[in-house]
């Protein structure tokens, strides 16, 4: 692959994204309608969020309940249509060269702050900036790390002037970025809050206190017009936005409300249009209200981690005995028995739905739970455990009905079929993690979400260089397998060399794929429910008169 | 008067001050920071934020510039996890909605504890004793955390009558709920306190005399039973009052009330030390204050005290 060139223009986006519907429309992705529905009278979607945002700043934000906020409130290069493809945003169309390492985006001429200024690459420039200047303090400059551009890294460190970032505004209307390698996914990481455009006159003017309501300029679909951070955000439309014309909901309403079974209550009494599916409640909901409650897959794997560092028991350095302990835990009984959210059973890290990725076949994954019940007891005795030698260690996790619940299953299984004594032992979240970090632990809970749509934002983290391998493995082999996917053309081919060896090695037990359960109302149409990332926009959303 | 009330305040400083450091020393001897997540960051990152906040400097270093700035700029420093947020923003928004749902449920669980405390005892052994009893017994067994979803379900789902959370600005449907769900149990407590002691004044020998004197009973009972009957309960509605203005989870949590009860907790979880520091101050302020108070109102009320 020498040149990836992908140009969106108007008509081609429309007959790409929009299939039959009308020619009229020239909106990238906008809230369609379908024949035969009727708006309704009140466009205000409402939805329940679990906590307070922290924060508004494109470059700050952290959550995914902020970055679901700021997707209304800015609008990056590109954006997300309902099925996770890229689709243009401020970008109309960009191309890749140098082998994947030059990006160029041209920016559409009439997207708008709100405050009526023109948006222009100078605007990306300064954001970008921004977000690697240790100045800003932003917790995901690392963001921009591995998005790969020149000085990124250094500047992060403090080695080099956020001046030196390799981005440039070759005009107003074209922004030029140069890599560090070729990075064919490079344009679907501008989809991110953290390379969103921010204004400098305000963000210079105001300070941190930028992002309250009546300060905040931001060039989206809608403005923020209420902040109450542990009660309410209020969101409307903001007539500036480029694609306006195309857009149905007036106003956007986030509540906070903690306790999921309230929350769930008050959307019974139809206080909103979202809410999660209360923990454990998926199957009899799916079955007493099937026209609301809704199951889609999910970028996020929970698994268990071993230490197999210098400081790890005797007993994890054997693989035989991690096979066993793997082996042994029946999947299916978990996610049916268990957590009851319709989670997938897993055997392999990558979760399937991640953009490109083939989950590998591999061996015990393909085998029946008798199976790998047998091959357990045979290894663990190879291993030289038995009812002379038991077996025992701590299971680990951080305090959490959901974690203990798995906890004692899984160890349960263990005792059962293998004889092994798995102590429990939870730890308040912030301890946990430290002793997570510092290989304190003999087996711990672990979850990991992935940043961007591409296997290596799971796989990497098993490479002995990652910060957040928490149990310390190391195998050159795997670091040459997720290093050269990152430049090669056909990166699956290593992804699956990778997960075999990890099926292989087994320095983690993964348990199941997350999959989201949600609640939404039959009159809430445009939801993306096929986008794993979750990436929502209000814009295309709309509501219809529900008979 | 006028020097105790200066004593009690100077003498007040002190604790603060100790308050402080302790509360300082034991949330950074809790291990974890602010910044670590599940997702770890790499070290020049955090050392980007640390720097940002201050949190690159020695703790000596770091409890002055915390002192120094609340005492010359009244400055409770940036929120950790809410990190466009000022502490003084938190406070601000917060204390006002949990003062409002406090007040009136200070308000609701006085008037009705004592008037069902004080009826109970003076019909002593009736149906109307037992039915009051009965009451605040059920009331103080029903936590609140169980009662504030079944109001909900109630007045909200099944009734469609009130709001079922929120603050919209203290509008008056949306502090119902609220106020019935705290004031119950403190409620129930008064209640229980009233009567003990209004019974136990009743019998005594000046209420004997007062009744032999041909008074009628309701100058017995509100001119002279009642101020005595007060005294045991003073005591208990001070911190009762602190403990309802300052909140409580609970509410915040189930109501979504937006009030300053459920930082505690979840600054002290989350380690955002400038958050539980302004927190922990604000609620040693008011308890420091509102004692003082019920020390004054007791000496009103007893004339044995003498200030």
């Amino acid at each position: 692959m020498t040149l990836l060139k992908t140009t969106f223009t108007k008509g081609a986006t429309i007959a790409l994204l929009a299939g039959a519907t009308a020619l009229s429309s020239v909106s990238a992705q906008a809230a369609t309608p379908m024949a035969g529905e009727t708006l309704a009278a009140d466009q205000t979607y409402t939805y329940r969020m679990l906590d307070g945002i922290p924060s508004l700043d494109p470059q700050i934000v952290e959550d995914v309940t902020g970055s679901e906020i700021i997707r209304d409130l800015f609008e990056g290069l590109t954006n997300q249509d309902a099925k996770g493809n890229l689709i243009p945003g401020v970008a109309m169309s960009w191309e890749a060269s140098e082998g994947n390492t030059v990006y160029t985006f041209n920016l559409r001429k009439d997207s708008k702050w709100s405050n009526g200024e023109t948006v222009t690459a100078g605007d990306f420039v300064y954001a970008w900036r921004r977000a690697v200047d240790p100045a800003t303090g932003s917790p995901y400059s690392w963001y921009m790390d591995i998005m790969s551009i020149v000085n990124g890294a250094d500047i992060i460190a403090g080695d080099k002037e956020p001046s030196e970032l390799g981005v440039v505004a070759l005009d107003d209307f074209t922004l030029q970025v140069t890599l560090t390698k070729a990075l064919p996914y490079f344009a679907d990481m501008t989809a991110h809050a953290t390379t969103f455009p921010t204004h400098q006159a305000t963000i210079e003017k105001h300070g941190s206190e930028w992002t309250k309501p009546e300060n905040m300029v931001g060039n989206g679909a809608y403005t923020l017009t209420e902040w109450k951070l542990k009660e309410t955000t209020t969101r409307v439309r903001n007539p500036l936005y480029w694609d306006d014309a195309n857009t149905i909901l007036d106003k956007v309403v986030t509540l906070v409300i903690s306790d999921e079974n309230v929350a769930f209550t008050r959307y019974k009494a139809g206080e909103m249009d979202r809410t999660a599916v209360p923990t454990g409640q998926y199957p009899d909901l799916a079955i007493s209200m099937p026209d609301e409650t809704f199951k889609f897959p999910r970028l996020c794997t929970y698994y268990y981690v071993f230490n197999v560092s210098d400081s790890a028991p005797e007993a994890f350095k054997d693989v035989r005995v991690r096979k066993a302990l793997s082996y042994a835990m029946d999947r299916d009984v978990i996610v049916e028995k268990v957590t009851k959210g319709g989670q997938i059973p897993a055997y392999t890290y990558t979760p399937g739905a991640t953009a490109g990725f083939k989950v590998p076949s591999v061996p015990y994954g393909e085998w029946s739970q008798a199976e790998r019940d047998a091959k357990a007891v045979e290894l663990l005795a190879e291993a030289g455990y038995g009812s002379d030698n038991p077996l025992t260690f701590e299971l680990l996790y951080n305090t959490s009905e959901g974690h203990k619940k798995i906890a004692i299953a899984v160890a349960a299984m263990w005792k059962q079929k293998l004889g092994v004594e798995a102590t429990l032992a939870n730890e308040e979240w912030k301890t946990f993690l430290e002793t997570r970090n510092t290989q304190s632990f003999s087996i711990a809970r672990s979850g990991w979400c992935g940043d961007y749509n591409e296997a290596s934002t799971f796989l990497d983290l098993f490479d002995s260089k990652h910060g957040n391998n928490d149990g310390l493995y190391s195998n050159p082999a795997y670091d040459k397998e997720v290093r050269a996917a990152s430049s090669s053309a056909n990166a699956n081919a290593h992804y699956t060399t990778a997960e075999q060896i990890l099926a292989d090695e087994m320095p983690l037990i993964p348990v199941y794929h997350y999959t989201g359960v949600v609640m939404l109302k039959p009159s809430l149409k445009g939801y993306p429910i096929e986008n794993v990332m979750l990436k929502t926009y209000s814009k295309d959303m709309y509501k219809i008169e529900v008979k | 008067m006028l020097k105790f009330i200066i004593v009690r305040f100077l003498s007040s400083i002190p604790t603060l001050l100790l308050l402080i450091i302790v509360s300082f020393v034991l949330m950074h001897l809790a291990p974890g920071g602010p910044f670590t997540s599940e997702k770890e960051l790499p070290p020049e990152v955090l050392a980007n934020i640390n720097a940002k906040y201050g949190l690159d400097k020695s703790w000596p270093e770091q409890l002055w510039n915390y002192i120094t700035s609340i005492i010359f700029h009244f400055d409770f420093g940036p929120s950790f996890k809410y990190k466009d947020i000022s502490v003084n923003d938190i406070i601000a928004q917060g204390f006002p909605i949990t003062m409002t749902y406090g007040l009136w449920s200070f308000f609701v669980a006085t008037t009705v504890g004592i008037a069902l405390g004080i009826t109970a005892a003076v019909k002593h052994n009736t149906w109307i004793d037992y039915f009051a009893v009965g009451v605040s017994i059920g009331a103080q067994v029903l936590p609140n955390f169980i009662m504030a979803p079944i109001l909900i379900i109630i007045f909200t789902l099944w009734l469609d009558l009130l709001p079922g959370g929120g603050w919209n600005n203290g509008a008056w449907q949306n502090i119902i709920l609220p106020v019935i769900a705290l004031s119950t149990s403190f409620m129930a407590s008064i209640a229980r306190l009233t009567r003990g002691s209004m019974l136990e004044v009743l019998n005594s020998n000046f209420i004997r005399t007062a009744k032999a004197k041909g008074l009628p009973a309701r100058t017995i009972i509100f001119r002279h039973a009642i101020k005595p009957a007060l005294l045991p309960i003073m005591s208990y509605l001070g911190p009762a009052f602190v403990g309802m203005i300052s909140g409580s989870v609970v509410i915040d949590i189930y109501f979504s009330t937006g009030g300053m009860g459920q930082f505690f907790v979840e600054a002290a979880l989350s380690r955002d030390y400038s958050l539980l520091m302004g927190v922990t101050i604000l609620f040693g302020v008011l308890t420091i204050i509102f004692s003082a108070v019920v020390d004054i109102l007791y000496a009103w009320l007893d004339p044995k005290i003498k200030l």
